[in-house]
């Protein structure tokens, strides 16, 4: 038996000289065995363990089975569309679709182009949060809570509701009528970076409430200790942020930034209404299907051009999947250490 | 910093009497204070600035009529209710559809709870390959939001349009995994029926878990961050705790309900406005899609002042679900220290 050889091997190099005297009227090896493994409690952690790996197993496929038919639809050929055998596997395997996306849909360009604003807005938008977390956490001041609640009230209006008022503020943008008392004329922001600054600066862009929130309560749970110390040692405040309390939240501060960039990067609702798709070409723009395909006038045309906006939607998510393999291990461990509280 | 070696330097003069530490502290404090606003300071700029107007000028837009100026700018008319009262008792279909979505918020939120919490427990237990398990769970928090969601929701309306014969063959090439024709359900409700009819369970009940088991996809999309949170509440628990009641003889069951339930109380109630805010809020929500269509449709005159009129309706509505929500549940929480 294995488990008898097992635990043999243990009896023997597990210990040494006195091993003998220790256990010399121990139990039985087979009684032992009985008790630890013919019992009701050894049954039901095994039936549980085979049920929860089902079950684990079931889920984790129901998430990756779309994202794997969107790549085995992204290399048929539109003959593989014609043939009703071919199911998940290719039979005339092509890259043209690739091919197309790339030159028709100037893919390279909505990337460069992506990848600029998202990493604008990550960095602003994590080290801002940060700032204004750890002011909410660790200052008690007027009107304190009264803020926070503002923050949670950001949160909570759907900003579909400002679509208009928004695009209006940006194209007339004013405030409080000084730019026209000096300038003469309200500033034109669309197609601009400006509105997405100023709202990652003043932490109010897409989803940002959460990212204070999450700060927050991570900072409430580093211990004021840690600062006093700090400060005994005529550290200002300051200095002891810098020093002492961006080094420790590094965790954090990159679950923040996944976050930030990757919600930046598939978000097509700020980007389409602040660019248009002439002046700054965009991630939401490349999602057509290229006319050099044909995708129209067969008997599957429909499958086939949805299969081709899937595979602009892979192509749209590649950079944050190669980005996901390497940070998700932060992601638990930042939320982790944040200790949400109510 | 500077100011407080002033004040302190001032106010010996004026008290005192107390003893000098307890003023050291104070003013140090008051020196703090004022730092915070310093650390606050671009929210409470930009959100003055430019966030308060915002919501006020949408607010003023929904009671108004909108007509841009040949030469640029606009010109707002006053109308009063009017748009309110267009999108609740002209427009056909927008009473209807907010009845139907606002139901299924409020059906889908306790089924994303409970699915969430069972998964952070599963993924909290120690097992072999718990990592792998924990980086798949989370795909979608990162993955289907925004403009993959919109992808993926269209792909689902290409699939209802097909029908079940070719929705089959799609469901292979285009990447749907959840069903919409009834050809490929995990489930069926007659089968179910069938097994629950001699244990007197009524349909509707049934219904509802075969909607949410065939909607799986859809559960699992949506509760990447919830999970993320109960995780972490799961994390703050003491082991002790568990290692003590074992001790004393008690099941897991036993103590799941009252050791892990209480303690994570909290969460719940985070999770339920979060999940309520969230499903409200995106895009690919029943109601938002239509409004959106309001917003965006050309024939309509006005159409954008409508939809937001809509929008502040739909936004009162879901607030007085989450206050009831964040009512109800705020009894039952369990706080371990209340500060």
């Amino acid at each position: 038996m294995n488990a008898e050889a097992k635990v043999e091997k243990k009896v023997k190099f597990g210990k040494k000289k006195e091993f003998d005297v220790e256990f010399e009227d121990r139990t039985p090896f087979w009684e032992r065995v009985k008790t630890k493994y013919l019992s009701l409690n050894f049954l039901l952690n095994v039936v549980w363990a085979i049920f929860r790996y089902v079950l684990l197993v079931g889920i984790a496929y129901v998430i990756l089975y779309p994202f794997i038919a969107k790549v085995a639809g992204s290399f048929m050929s539109k003959d593989d569309f014609l043939d009703v055998t071919v199911k998940l596997i290719p039979k005339y395997p092509t890259l043209d679709t690739y091919k197309a996306i790339i030159t028709e849909n100037r893919y390279f360009e909505a990337l460069w182009n992506t990848t600029i604003v998202s990493l604008l807005c990550a960095v602003v938008q994590m080290v801002v949060t940060m700032v204004i977390g750890y002011g909410f956490a660790k200052f008690k001041f007027k009107g304190n809570m009264l803020l926070f609640y503002c923050v949670i009230f950001t949160m909570v209006v759907p900003h579909q509701a400002l679509r208009l008022a928004l695009f209006q503020k940006f194209r007339y943008f004013d405030i409080f009528g000084i730019i026209k008392l000096i300038g003469g004329e309200q500033l034109n922001l669309i197609n601009t970076y400006w509105p997405l600054a100023l709202l990652s600066f003043g932490g109010l862009a897409f989803k940002n409430g959460l990212y204070i929130f999450l700060m927050r309560q991570f900072f409430r749970g580093v211990p004021d200790e840690l600062e006093e110390a700090a400060y005994v040692d005529g550290s200002g405040v300051f200095k002891t942020f810098i020093r002492i309390i961006v080094p420790l939240s590094v965790p954090m501060m990159i679950t923040v930034f996944i976050f930030a960039f990757s919600w930046q990067w598939t978000d097509d609702f700020y980007t389409t209404m602040f660019f248009t798709k002439t002046s700054t070409y965009l991630m939401p723009n490349i999602v057509t299907v290229p006319a050099s395909l044909g995708a129209a006038g067969f008997a599957s045309a429909n499958v086939y051009s949805s299969a081709i906006i899937n595979t602009c939607a892979l192509m749209i998510i590649l950079p944050l999947v190669i980005m996901y393999c390497f940070c998700q291990r932060y992601i638990v461990q930042g939320i982790e250490r944040s200790g949400i509280v109510g | 910093m500077n100011s407080a070696v002033k004040t302190k330097k001032a106010e010996p003069m004026t008290k005192p009497v107390k003893p000098p530490k307890k003023r050291k502290a104070k003013s140090l404090d008051k020196a703090k204070a004022r730092v915070g606003y310093l650390f606050v300071a671009p929210f409470i700029l930009i959100f003055f600035l430019i966030y308060v107007p915002v919501i006020v000028d949408s607010l003023r837009y929904s009671f108004s009529t909108i007509y841009p100026l040949a030469g640029g700018g606009f010109v707002l008319d006053n109308v009063g209710w009017q748009n309110y009262s267009d999108a609740l008792f002209v427009d056909p279909r927008f009473v209807s559809t907010l009845t139907g979505g606002i139901q299924q918020l409020v059906l889908e939120v306790p089924a994303i709870i409970v699915f969430s919490l069972f998964m952070a427990v599963l993924l909290n237990q120690k097992m072999v390959g718990r990592t792998l398990f924990r980086a798949i769970f989370f795909i979608p928090v990162i993955l289907s939001t925004g403009l993959i969601d919109d992808i993926d929701m269209n792909n689902s309306f290409a699939n209802y349009a097909e029908g079940a014969e070719i929705g089959a063959e799609e469901t292979e090439t285009a990447g749907e995994a959840v069903s919409t024709g009834a050809s490929n359900a995990i489930i069926s409700a007659v089968d179910l029926q069938g097994l629950f009819s001699t244990m007197k369970i009524g349909t509707g009940l049934v219904t509802y878990v075969v909607d949410i088991v065939n909607d799986v996809y859809n559960l699992v999309n949506r509760s990447g961050v919830q999970m993320l949170i109960f995780l972490s509440g799961l994390q703050s628990i003491s082991p002790a705790i568990y290692e003590s009641c074992t001790i004393d003889g008690a099941t897991t069951w036993e103590t799941f309900w009252k050791i892990t339930f209480p303690m994570i109380s909290p969460m719940i109630l985070v999770n339920a406005v979060y999940t309520v805010i969230d499903s409200f809020t995106s895009s690919s929500n029943a109601v938002m899609n239509y409004i959106g269509g309001v917003y965006e449709g050309v024939n309509t005159q006005g159409g954008d002042v409508l939809a937001t009129a809509m929008y502040w309706i739909y936004f009162t509505l879901v607030l007085v679900i989450i206050a009831a929500v964040a009512a109800v549940m705020s009894a039952y929480v369990f706080y371990q220290r209340r500060d």
